[in-house]
């Protein structure tokens, strides 16, 4: 009886390392790669992590536009983030404490239009800021990343502030608060936890994206990190350490966010906050 | 209530600027889709249902629409089926499970860009650890960009591999909310484990399993990064399906009126996935 206890356990142990092979073994690999120079790239071959160079590193920040991408990475994420806070905030707010027929319609089209694949609007989109002329600007692919954003933020926070009962603030206007200073003081304080997941939301849908990128910006000294990285794999031969640094580069935001907010992205990935 | 006017300016003028955002697009789509022009700079010209018939006359929508609703139908299925055992696994008593929980969701919030290219380079001709370790085994590299089959088969792996997570987090809340007595009762009866997961934890994560599928359906139907970046829709567009196809018309052979029909086109087999959504999941106003 204990052996077959023994037996299953080590099975179950068994199983375990071979998830987090899978799920990891990549990201082992492209971070150990991205240390190593040409000799040990292709070949020496080992397994184990290193040698540790930085030469790739050095490459890539030195003599390519990759700084430049990073820092338009980093502005359209930070313009997505603020303009969803603020546009998703009033709308989910004002849904939740309104009375009036065709609601459901508002929150419905927005959760038809979070399902809207990214390129299936890149297309019209781009058309559209060709004829605003602002076509090929960093702002234009702000505002693109906005039409993924903005519906998950309305519905996660439309989500939150329907939790919170309307006496809530009601008491705080018998008290003699404005409305305004009421939700300032009374209301937002109590969907903080929506609000981080938002913003976290937000600027992941936008540090990560490809397609818009890819339609929206065509001058590559305004690409952002993505589509920036992808030109480098059709500009000359591969040269897989200085794209293994790049992607290191791109996804290290995100393992630190991850890391140390792990419970607002199990939250949130659990509310269905990634289209994808 | 006071405040209501403030209130209703603001929906009108938020509200507003976001349908202006996402709706006049969906819209504008359409209109291009009944328009010749072969730059977004033209002059358009209106041909009615032209583009439409032109795209459905061309076999290479239909080979795209295919392949479409293979790479979604092959990729939903393996999803569901790896989700649901990680699933089962981080519900059981397991060792560091909040790591191993963690690990799991990774490749999900990975940019495709990122996996992109670190599968290219672990699947490198010469020295790519894959191709290493296939040696090593003494089988031979296949050259997986060469044959359609061997390409599909890599994007629908590499699709697997970042969207799996998604299901691992549904199915996962769904097994914590089934009640353990169900379980309890079961072995009492002498059910043995795979008769416990086959007519307990199946059918009560039912209802979770069907919002997954349909989510995941209206996902990958159009999922444009992956393929593009793992092969370009190639080999001679072996890989090649809607979204694909609707991109390569507007931006690469310029017809924009053509892409936006295949745009339009997928557009309505999405919309049809929607509406049994909310069939199904009607938003219910009674929760407020």
């Amino acid at each position: 009886m204990s052996e077959r206890k023994l037996g299953r356990r080590m099975a179950l142990y068994a199983v375990v390392c071979t998830t987090i092979i899978y799920s990891f073994f990549p990201i082992y690999w492209m971070i150990i790669s991205s240390f190593r120079d040409d000799q040990s790239l292709y070949a020496d071959f080992s397994l184990l992590p290193g040698p540790f160079h930085l030469v790739n590193y050095e490459v890539l920040l030195g003599l390519t536009d990759y700084p430049n991408w990073f820092a338009n990475s980093l502005l359209v994420a930070f313009g997505t983030v603020c303009i969803t806070l603020l546009l998703s905030v009033l709308i989910a707010y004002s849904v939740t404490r309104l009375k009036f027929r065709g609601k459901t319609a508002v929150v419905g089209t927005m959760l038809y239009a979070y399902m809207f694949p990214p390129l299936l609007l890149a297309i019209p989109l781009f058309s559209l800021f060709v004829k605003l002329d602002i076509d090929d600007t960093r702002f234009s692919l702000m505002i693109s990343h906005c039409t993924i954003s903005l519906p998950l933020g309305v519905w996660l926070l439309w989500g939150f502030f329907k939790q919170i009962p309307v006496d809530v603030e009601e008491a705080a206007m018998v008290d003699g608060c404005s409305r305004l200073k009421a939700f300032v003081l009374v209301v937002l304080p109590l969907t903080l936890p929506g609000l981080v997941t938002v913003a976290i939301f937000s600027f992941l849908l936008s540090w990560t994206d490809y397609t818009f990128a890819l339609v929206m910006i065509s001058t590559d000294s305004l690409k952002t990190l993505p589509a920036g990285l992808d030109t480098m794999v059709g500009s000359y031969e591969l040269r897989w350490g200085e794209l293994m640094a790049g992607s290191t580069l791109i996804a290290l935001p995100l393992l630190i966010m991850f890391m140390f907010l792990s419970r607002y992205f199990i939250r949130g990935l659990s509310a269905g906050s990634l289209k994808g | 209530m006071r405040g209501e006017r403030v209130l209703y300016t603001i929906f009108a003028v938020a509200f507003g600027l976001t349908a202006l955002l996402i709706l006049y697009p969906a819209y504008y789509a359409l209109e291009l889709s009944f328009q010749d022009l072969d730059s977004f700079i033209s002059e358009p010209e209106w041909v009615g249902f032209q583009n439409y018939a032109a795209v459905l006359d061309q076999p290479e929508f239909w080979a795209a629409l295919g392949r479409g609703f293979i790479f979604a139908g092959i990729t939903i299925v393996l999803q569901i089926v790896l989700g649901i055992g990680f699933a089962t696994l981080l519900d059981a008593a397991i060792p560091g499970k909040p790591l191993v929980r963690g690990l799991t969701v990774l490749p999900y919030l990975l940019p495709t860009i990122i996996v992109a290219l670190t599968f290219q380079w672990m699947l490198d001709s010469q020295v790519g650890v894959f191709t290493q370790g296939v040696r090593l085994f003494g089988y031979e590299y296949i050259p997986w960009g060469e044959s359609s089959f061997a390409a599909m088969t890599v994007v629908i792996l590499l699709s697997v591999w970042i969207w799996t997570p998604f299901v691992t987090l549904a199915a996962l809340a769904g097994l914590q909310s089934v009640p353990g007595e169900l379980y309890e009762a079961a072995r009492v009866d002498g059910a043995n484990a795979w008769q416990r997961f086959w007519h307990i934890t199946i059918p009560q994560l039912r209802p979770v399993l069907t919002v997954v599928l349909l989510l995941r359906a209206i996902w990958m139907f159009n999922k444009f990064d992956i393929i593009w970046l793992t092969t370009r829709g190639g080999p001679l567009q072996g890989t090649e399906h809607l979204p694909v196809l609707a991109y390569r018309k507007t931006f690469e052979l310029y017809e924009v009126g053509e892409g936006a029909a295949v745009s339009a086109i997928s557009f309505v087999i999405l919309s049809v996935f929607v509406l049994i959504y909310f069939y199904f999941f009607p938003i219910d106003e009674k929760e407020e």
